[in-house]
């Protein structure tokens, strides 16, 4: 294990936005953070509660990670499942600490479309798939850890969003107060250039990939870019992180969130530096 | 609305489907690419069903098949796609940006409200969420109510009553007993919110054997039951079958070419043929395959990698 590629390091980044004993849930169509949530729970995180996507399997431990959110493969080992209404109730209610959400386009309050591209009333000009349960659960949650893997495009952080799908900090309809939203909203955002926090209800670089620079985040940023004071370069994968990643996604499915340039970053590790656990 | 009488609701797929007029509000059962009621949606578009509004969860191929068919004038779903697999569903989209259907989009937690302030008789459920949310744009008819208690400010949604509720169980018995397996879904909902589910299953067996691996579904929501084996196809039906990811893979190439190679599809898999003629059209070989999910984790991987 001298090497480990940017996607691994990604769903490492996004597993350790889980602390331990938090009861944390992941929508489908989210590989990147449906392997985050077994990785932390083998590793840093094992008191944790996993609430597995569309099978609302609790604490499963599925043999591998197939592409499609509702295999029954991915509630192997699961003592129980929730039924859809008991999930959902329970997240309403305020017993589900972290959820991951993602977006076509994400703005820097950290409010998330992924419902179409382009305006509305007209017909959208791009119709994505569709936000699941995100507009009511992204009020009640107590965290969300944001998360994007197509930065670089330049075209998904933006100034604004086309469309609000999920509810960030802020928008024009109001803050968390205003609208008496008992989650906290997006508490970390990590993307395939460098993790953000969210102080003050608004995005900030606080960590960089090693091979990228703040002007190249800049560049690819349509929000105003704040950086930390003491940015930092992303703390390295540990080998237990890793072998845990490579254990429970065996097919790779990860991958296939990211740009295939992205997928030759190729990192080396050194072993006696950086072990999270 | 009276529940279903007692009787014998057993029979075969057309007959079912023809419960079912143009302009239906239907509820899809299952959800993404697990247990989706195909049999029933392919029925549909032979039948050549109109002007359907259709409401649900997060879906894939049922509804863009049926968009594809242009047998769906509104859609209320909270999600329709192939997730990051095989990625945006192609008919569904293109329809949506041509504006050819109306697409209110909608959410998992409102669409449950408004299910079950049909099941408590109530004319509205309230929502935490929504505000903030450009959704509401989508639906007019989303009103706000003040908490005569606390004062709060909260969405109402109104209630949603389905004309049908289509649902494909691994196995059930003439009388409409139904027995699924996780993820439900909305299925349990959807279920007393409408006015009858129309319901195919696997296998037809004894209410005896239904009753010991437990009733999901019980048959006085049931209006008719047919047996479709492979009736999720290309979905999965577990414990019978993993889904058919090369022909989603297929359906998805078609669709986004749209056109011939579109038509084409829907010639062969669907107008072209009845149920038996599908499942024969994929082959015995294929279809055991689906079911070697059970041999070994090995064999289950390979059905995706």
């Amino acid at each position: 294990m001298t090497q480990f590629s940017l996607d691994e390091w990604f769903v490492v980044l996004l597993a350790r936005t889980i602390r331990p004993a938090e009861t944390v849930f992941h929508g489908f169509g989210s590989p990147c953070a449906q392997v985050a949530m077994h990785v932390a729970r083998r590793t840093h995180a094992r008191d944790m509660t996993l609430i597995e996507g569309a099978m609302y399997a609790v604490n499963p431990d599925p043999p591998f990670i197939p592409p499609t959110s509702n295999d029954a493969s991915l509630k192997r080992g699961a003592p129980y499942s929730m039924r859809f209404e008991e999930f959902f109730d329970a997240a309403i209610r305020g017993d589900v600490d972290r959820m991951f959400l993602s977006g076509g386009q994400i703005d820097g309050h950290g409010n998330t479309n992924v419902t179409g591209m382009g305006p509305s009333d007209t017909g959208f000009k791009v119709k994505l798939g569709g936000g699941g349960g995100g507009c009511n659960l992204a009020a009640t949650i107590r965290h969300l850890s944001l998360w994007s893997s197509r930065h670089r495009s330049g075209r998904a952080l933006v100034e604004a969003c086309d469309f609000i799908t999920d509810m960030g900090h802020r928008n024009p309809a109001g803050d968390r107060v205003d609208l008496g939203y008992t989650g906290g909203g997006p508490q970390w955002m990590v993307t395939e250039l460098g993790v953000f926090s969210f102080p003050g209800g608004q995005a900030r670089l606080d960590f960089r990939f090693p091979d990228v620079s703040v002007e190249e985040i800049r560049a690819v940023t349509g929000f105003e870019l704040r950086v930390a004071g003491d940015l930092r370069t992303v703390v390295p994968p540990s080998s237990a992180e890793l072998s845990a990643l490579r254990a429970v996604d065996s097919l790779g499915i990860r991958r296939g969130e990211f740009a295939a340039a992205e997928l030759d970053r190729v990192f080396d590790h050194d072993p006696a530096m950086g072990c999270a656990c | 609305m009276p529940l279903h009488p007692p009787g014998d609701k057993l029979v075969d797929l057309p007959t079912a489907v023809a419960r079912i007029s143009d302009g239906a509000l239907l509820a899809l059962g299952g959800g993404l690419s697990a247990r989706l009621p195909m049999a029933l949606v392919r029925e549909l578009v032979r039948q050549g069903r109109r002007d359907l509004h259709l409401i649900g969860s997060a879906h894939s191929i049922d509804v863009d098949l049926l968009v594809a068919a242009s047998a769906v004038r509104r859609c209320e779903e909270s999600y329709v796609g192939f997730e990051q697999d095989l990625g945006l569903a192609p008919a569904y989209r293109r329809a949506a940006e041509a504006g050819t259907i109306e697409v209110a989009e909608s959410c998992c937690v409102t669409v449950l409200a408004q299910l079950r302030a049909t099941e408590m008789g109530l004319p509205f459920l309230p929502v935490r969420g929504v505000k903030g949310s450009d959704l509401r744009r989508l639906h007019p008819e989303y009103a706000e109510v003040t908490c005569p208690f606390t004062g709060e400010v909260l969405v109402a949604v109104p209630a949603v009553r389905p004309d049908a509720a289509l649902i494909h169980a691994p196995i059930g018995d003439r009388y409409g007993n139904l027995h699924l397996d996780q993820p439900y879904v909305l299925d349990e909902r959807f279920a007393p919110a409408s006015r009858q589910v129309i319901a195919t299953v696997e296998r037809v067996v004894s209410t005896g054997e239904v009753t010991g691996a437990g009733v999901t579904i019980p048959a006085h929501y049931v209006a008719a039951v047919a047996e479709a084996p492979f009736g999720a196809h290309p979905t999965s039906c577990y414990p019978d079958y993993a889904y058919d990811r090369p022909h989603l893979a297929e359906y998805v190439e078609a669709a986004q070419a749209g056109g011939e190679e579109l038509a084409s599809y829907l010639k062969t898999y669907v107008y072209g043929v009845d149920e038996p003629g599908y499942r024969e059209l994929l082959g015995p070989d294929r279809l055991a395959a689906l079911h070697s999910w059970s041999r070994s984790t090995e064999d289950w991987k390979g059905l995706f990698g």
